[in-house]
């Protein structure tokens, strides 16, 4: 299974990926959770506490700036930019190796 | 006065940012309400009908030409920014002339130059002439990356959750960055529902709460209806509260 949650500011899309991820990691499934938000509060919603969501924001913003490598396969990617979370879901902030345009 | 709000996606920006720009008008000055959001926003709440207007045409940018110095794109020099602003704007009640980046009716990329002309035009808009009450999309993403420039004073509008007071120290944090255009950033607490929100929200933004906007039902009941909220329910303490809003920034206002 691989789910996208998109819709408005606001609408309840951090809330209701978090309560996806941790129901299907509940019921025995390997979930990754990935926070492709430019304002990531996924971990926040998830369980996995203000700093440490924190710490995986920085990280993904020095990967903007060019300061680290990208992940070059899905396995590094989760583990560099990851984070386990409550009921065994991994948590990654992620970013698209392009920037798209503002807005 | 050069205001822009911003927040996390849902705070109440829009309906905030509408309401202060009717009640700036309604005192008898120049208002221009502007949306730099792709997806529907400050119209309905400034009561407008519809929430798609024409986009600045494409032919408002021009691109450098071979040989020519600067940058690519700039903003057409037959185009002034105050002309610019009468022609491409639209009349909403209270006499709040609106411009918006253009909404996403299909292909975005069709937007791309119509988007880049307003940015040009409200950059380089003249002091003085214009209260200018912007509506910036929820988040981080566009707020700082140039799309805020114009404003002197940046809004953040901060509920009572854990995401929005980060949401809050973010955008705090990234208004701070540009020492060439420092500006003066305040907190707005919106739905506030219970004593020690606004202490909450002071406290994890470090910011001033320049305003308390409660909770209320009528406001959503003004969502739902697609209807502005000073239209709807001009006496709710939601309104009553912007309004309150305005008159403490009053003393900075272009007449």
């Amino acid at each position: 299974m691989k789910l996208a949650v998109v819709g408005k500011g606001g609408s309840g899309k951090t809330t209701t990926s978090s309560v996806i991820a941790r129901t299907l990691a509940r019921s025995g499934k390997a979930v990754v959770a990935l926070d492709c938000d430019s304002n990531p509060n996924l971990g926040i919603s998830l369980g996995v506490g203000d700093e440490e969501t924190e710490r995986l924001v920085s990280m993904r913003q020095a990967l903007d700036e060019g300061e680290e490598e990208h992940a070059n396969n899905w396995d590094t990617l989760i583990s560099r930019y990851g984070s386990d979370g409550p009921d065994g879901v991994r948590l990654a902030v992620v970013s698209r190796i392009d920037n798209p345009e503002p807005g | 006065m050069r205001l822009a709000f911003v927040g996390k996606g849902g705070a109440g920006k829009s309906a905030i940012s509408g309401t202060f720009a009717r009640v700036l008008a309604r005192q008898g000055d120049k208002v221009l309400a502007i949306d730099s959001d792709p997806l529907p926003g400050l119209a309905f709440s400034l009561g407008l009908a519809i929430d798609h207007t024409p986009p600045i045409p494409d032919d408002a940018v021009v691109e450098r030409k071979e040989g020519e110095e600067g940058p690519r794109w700039r903003l057409n020099p037959d185009v002034d920014p105050f002309e610019a602003v009468e022609r491409w704007s639209v009349e909403a009640p209270d006499g709040v002339r609106f411009l918006q980046f253009g909404k996403i009716l299909g292909d975005p990329k069709n937007l791309w130059r119509s988007q880049m002309a307003f940015r040009f035009v409200i950059n380089q808009l003249p002091a003085g002439r214009w209260n200018v009450v912007g509506d910036l999309p929820g988040g981080t993403r566009q707020a700082f990356t140039g799309w805020g420039t114009w404003a002197n004073t940046i809004v953040i509008v901060v509920e009572p959750t854990a995401k929005s007071l980060l949401s809050g120290r973010r955008l705090a944090r990234m208004a701070d960055l540009d020492p060439e255009n420092p500006k003066r950033i305040l907190a707005v607490a919106s739905k506030v529902r219970e004593e020690g929100d606004v202490e909450m929200i002071a406290k994890g933004t470090g910011l001033e709460v320049v305003a308390s906007v409660p909770w209320d039902e009528e406001l959503a009941e003004a969502e739902r209806r697609q209807l502005a909220p000073i239209d709807f329910a001009p006496g709710s303490p939601a309104v009553l509260a912007v309004a309150s809003l305005v008159e403490r920034l009053s003393e900075e206002k272009v007449s």
